[in-house]
């Protein structure tokens, strides 16, 4: 039958023009949502209790602006991003170093945060206990910190094997989706920032 | 990836008869969409009867007046345990379950997005009920003698804190929800990236089943509402055991942003609990009727902005905890306006009857039974969407009878009927209509005998979750009646758990398309081949199985 | 890709003989055993929690195995001792309700005033009712302000405490919030008098013009001391029940003059809904969707 045929032909051309978004695009976009949801618990928690520490020590005593971890972190997306394209120009040689250097400013802002940390608990003797402020801080710095320590676990193992010789370009869709969500972490960092050093001050 | 040849392992032979160990390491590492969507259900409604069981025991406390059937202590464990039970437990793996068998067989793909994943979703929820339930036994602490949680399904704080909830049982309640929420969370990514990625060609958005369409809402909401409540846990936690001090008024923390925060989540959890039976309805509705479903455009419209305003609606649990008036105006004016896209559903699929030819199978049945059902849900919701009502019978009895219209009369009731439609897809074989319709009748029955009745005890002034009460208030023969309404709701899951046995047994086959479905999963053998289809299909229309029907008349050619 | 996708008809076979799906693992069952162990740790003994450490570790790898460096797939054979029966052709065809078809319940306005007419309408009214109203200040209390304050009294609640005096003078933001306040009120009752008009089946002027008037004088009569005390205390309600009447009046004959325009309802009702079904519309001429 002439209809079938035409029925047909038509399967093929829809089949070919067929072309629904990557999964794990789409996974990942969303992971970003559902994390960006918990954030915002934290960040509300953080927003609602200030000023109502009942003791001190209070942010406006101990907190010091962390510039350079701050910079460090932001530019880690740029290398981050300079990595990739990298790796999907298949340029191998570009890609280590510009991984290698997000690693190193991502490093730096994870030691950056133990060390204000180190300083908080031991000079200034606020812990997550002391006051709201203390609760406020630890939890949602530390939600942050943990997610940045989870993104460079990941940036580790994609340097390890690709050290080893395993050719990472055939996982370029993978490295992409963690550049998004080091992107991700790098972002929620502009907002944690922005609540506790500078409004929360 | 292209030119590598995949390793080619274990083939799996079609049919063999496997020895119980082989089953078992096959069910345990399969990662096969409807194998994972059936352990959910099934382990769903086995979480359910317990629960269910739970709440014959506490209607048996409430029977007489000033009876002792089980402790006090005993009974706000069963509370607790019934309501965590029930939401957590029941609704969010049947959400999974119907979403991860119907949904790939629905857009015409092949498995999920991510099939490893989803076997952890299903493993890690599984896993998380048990450590809840494990509290029975470590609750007290592994040296004390075990209990579950008793601080309600909400914990609200501060009877959380460690002065007032001595003993690991609210740090299970805790960990128990915390883990199977990563499941939940893991399942909803992967619905959304199935329902976005995986359509088959020509499965456009607009031609998407509006079961694929609420569960895709569902599953936003699952994402965006999910993490306030662990958000919230990890506060507590760190409350309870780092000291920290979230909700820990007497230093100068608030125990209302426990209430808000849980609220959060647990207002939209309530429509991520009714949507599957939404979903369900859509697809039933229209089959048994024999029209295609009303306004599909309006009813996507509603389901996406049910999606977006019952985010906006929580703190209408929290009237009465003293909210400014313009924070009460403004939750009354959202719950209200949740209503109306609600209310445009409820009249489309009205409207999908009228005029319809309408076969009453039990599923259709329990289907009209939602109508009518959730219908008096909303309309008593919106009854307490009015702040100063709300103040009445602000956590009375009429509440506890709302809810359960909502979620009993709706959701399970909706979970049913999706139950006896698809029975026949899952495992070729039809249910019983004739102990189904047993099962029915038993179960409205039953259930407005108990709940219909106590909204008239909330009336009355009876608070929920009393352990007893005076035999001169007046509440005793509402009590009498809902319990024997219990009592017959239990006859009626008795009845079904039966025609499920009965029917794996000895039931008749039910062929590919018992029903003369529109939809791709009739398309296929029952049970669906592990592949499902053969060759992926290709749709042009909502009904790609009518126009296969109906060459001459085709739906493509009206869209 | 070496497994290519075959598309086709819903049910319809292939030549292949294997379908490449996922290969089966256990590890996410242990991966998700161990995560929940190291939880449990947190409220039973540290020794719990490292035990789920170690599996989840040990699962992770093996998950990690499964992805790496390429997804693993199993082939699983085409059974073709279970094929779907073949779709059959339904032969009866869909008979449908149309419109005005005897026996159909369905009767609606085919032709209505269009909501431009309304605003027309009611802004007509609303200046003719203004009019009237400052007419009543002025000869009441030789002062067009009064009736505005006084309106502006339903939205700002200060206008209570006001004297006589203050009352007669002219108040800025009276001036604003009585304005807009009468204004929108106007249009919307002039949208509602063109949306109800074709509605009534006779008299429509009178019901428009007196009748209207009279039922919202006596809700106003009935609710005022609610909404605005000031004006219910000071108003004079025969000059009231004129100001409805001329608004009515007015409003109505403005609309009235408007000519109709077909709405809608004249199309059937799935058709309104966008029910996609056949039959319903018209087959496009060109089928080659």
């Amino acid at each position: 039958m002439a209809d079938n045929e035409a029925l047909t032909a038509d399967a093929l051309t829809l089949e070919q023009q067929w072309t629904p978004p990557d999964r794990g695009k789409v996974g990942i976009i969303f992971l970003i949502i559902t994390e960006t949801a918990l954030f915002s618990i934290f960040v509300a928690a953080y927003l609602v209790y200030i000023g109502k520490s009942l003791v001190g020590p209070y942010p406006k005593d101990v907190l010091e602006i962390p510039i350079i971890a701050t910079i460090c972190l932001l530019s880690s997306s740029l290398t981050v991003y300079l990595a990739e394209h990298a790796l999907s120009k298949n340029e191998l040689g570009r890609f280590k170093f510009w991984w290698i250097v997000t690693i190193c400013l991502g490093l730096e802002f994870l030691v950056a945060t133990g060390l204000e940390w180190k300083k908080l608990i031991y000079e200034d003797h606020l812990t997550i206990s002391t006051n709201l402020f203390g609760s406020t801080f630890y939890s949602l710095v530390g939600l942050h910190a943990s997610h940045v320590t989870v993104g460079m676990i990941f940036l580790l193992i994609v340097l390890a094997v690709t050290l080893m010789g395993f050719p990472i370009q055939t996982q370029f869709r993978r490295v992409l989706f963690l550049s998004w969500y080091w992107h991700f972490v790098d972002a929620v960092w502009v907002v944690v920032f922005t609540v506790v050093y500078i409004v929360g001050r | 990836m292209a030119s590598i040849d995949y390793p080619l392992e274990r083939p799996r032979h079609g049919e063999k008869t496997y020895s119980f160990s082989e089953a078992l390491y096959s069910w345990v590492s399969t990662v096969d969409h409807k194998r994972l969507g059936l352990m959910y259900i099934v382990a769903a409604l086995i979480f359910m009867i317990i629960a269910g069981i739970m709440a014959v025991v506490i209607r048996m406390q409430l029977m007489f007046p000033e009876s002792h059937v089980v402790s006090p202590d005993t009974f706000n464990r069963l509370f607790t345990m019934h309501g965590t039970t029930m939401v957590f437990l029941l609704g969010m793996p049947m959400i999974a379950g119907f979403s991860n068998y119907f949904v790939p067989l629905m857009i015409g793909a092949r498995d999920m997005a991510f099939p490893r994943m989803n076997a952890f979703g299903f493993w890690i929820f599984l896993f998380g009920g048990l450590l809840l339930y494990f509290s029975y036994i470590g609750g007290g602490g592994l040296g004390g003698a075990g209990s579950a949680p008793d601080v309600g399904w909400f914990a609200y704080a501060p009877l959380t804190s460690k002065a007032f909830s001595r003993g690991a049982a609210t740090d299970y309640w805790i960990l128990g929800i915390l883990v199977s929420g990563v499941g939940s969370i893991a399942s909803a990514i992967n619905v959304i990236a199935t329902t976005i990625s995986l359509r088959c060609p020509g499965m456009t958005l607009s031609r998407m089943p509006m079961f694929v369409w609420v569960m895709l809402v569902d599953s936003w909401l699952i994402l965006i509402a999910l993490p306030p409540l662990n958000a919230a846990q990890i506060m507590l936690l760190m409350d309870r055991h780092l000291g920290s001090n979230f909700f820990e008024t007497q230093a100068g923390g608030s125990a209302v942003l426990w209430q808000h925060f849980f609220w959060i989540f647990g207002h939209p959890e309530v429509y991520i609990l009714i949507f599957p039976a939404f979903a369900i309805l859509s697809e039933v509705i229209p089959v048994f009727s024999r029209k295609p479903i009303f306004g599909k455009p309006a009813m996507v419209g509603a389901v996406v902005a049910i999606g977006f305003i019952s985010l906006g609606v929580w703190a209408h649990h929290m009237f009465a905890v003293g909210m400014t008036a313009w924070s009460n105006t403004f939750f009354a004016a959202s719950s209200m306006l949740v209503g109306v896209p609600t209310g445009i559903k409820i009249f489309n699929w009205t409207a999908t009857m009228y005029g319809g030819r309408i076969r009453y199978s039990t599923a259709m049945m329990y289907c009209c039974a939602f109508l009518l059902q959730f219908l008096v849900a909303g309309l008593t919701g919106i009854m307490l969407a009015v702040a100063p009502f709300d103040w009445q019978l602000h956590d009375s009895y009429f509440v506890v009878a709302h809810f359960h219209f909502t979620l009993i009369g709706g959701a399970v009731f909706g979970i049913f009927a999706g139950i006896y439609y698809w029975f026949p897809k899952v495992t070729g074989k039809l249910l019983s209509e004739k102990l189904g319709k047993w099962n029915f009748w038993l179960f409205v029955i039953g259930f407005n005998m108990t709940f219909l009745t106590l909204h008239f005890a909330g009336f009355l002034g009876m608070p929920r979750r009393i352990y007893t009460y005076a035999p001169d208030r007046g509440w005793d023969t509402i009590n009498f009646i809902a319990s024997v309404g219990a009592f017959i709701q239990a006859a009626a899951v008795a009845c079904f758990v039966w025609n499920v046995l009965y029917t794996l047994k000895k039931g008749e086959p039910a062929g590919d398309d018992p029903w003369d479905g529109w939809t791709l999963e009739w398309a296929t053998t029952s049970p669906p081949p592990e592949y499902n289809f053969e060759k992926l299909p290709v749709v042009r229309s909502s009904r790609p199985l009518w126009d296969l029907k109906h060459p001459q008349d085709p739906d493509w050619k009206y869209e | 890709m070496s497994h290519e996708i075959h598309h086709g008809e819903a049910g319809e076979r292939t030549e292949q003989s294997h379908i490449e799906l996922p290969h089966p693992t256990f590890w996410p069952m242990v991966f998700a055993f161990g995560i929940t162990l190291l939880c449990a740790g947190l409220v039973t003994h540290w020794a719990v929690s490292a035990v789920g450490f170690v599996l989840a570790f040990r699962a992770a790898l093996g998950w990690w195995h499964d992805l790496i460096p390429i997804e693993k797939y199993e082939e699983v054979p085409v059974d073709p001792a279970h094929r779907p029966a073949p779709i059959m052709v339904e032969t009866r065809t869909v008979v449908r309700l149309k419109l005005g078809e005897s026996g159909h319940r369905v009767h609606v306005p085919e032709s209505a005033r269009p909501y431009s007419a309304g605003i027309r309408g009611g802004l007509a009214g609303g200046v003719a009712m203004a009019g009237l109203a400052c007419l009543y200040g002025l000869i009441a209390q030789h002062s067009i302000w009064y009736p505005i304050n006084l309106l502006a009294g339903v939205v700002i609640p200060d206008m209570g405490s006001q004297s006589l005096e203050q009352l007669r003078a002219f108040n800025g933001l009276a001036f604003v919030a009585a304005f807009i306040g009468h204004g929108v009120l106007s249009i919307l009752m002039g949208i509602v008098y063109a949306a109800i008009l074709p509605m009534f089946p006779k008299h429509a002027p009178f019901w428009a013009g007196i009748l209207m008037p009279l039922f919202w004088s006596g809700l106003v009569a009935t609710t005022l001391n609610i909404l605005n005390p000031v004006l219910n205390e000071r108003i004079s309600w025969p000059w009231f029940v004129v100001c409805q009447l001329a608004f009515g009046l007015i409003g109505g004959y403005v609309i009235a003059r408007s000519t109709n325009i077909h709405t809608m309802q004249s199309w059937s009702i799935a058709e309104r809904a966008k029910l996609e079904a056949p039959g319903i519309r018209p087959p496009r001429e060109d089928s080659d969707k």
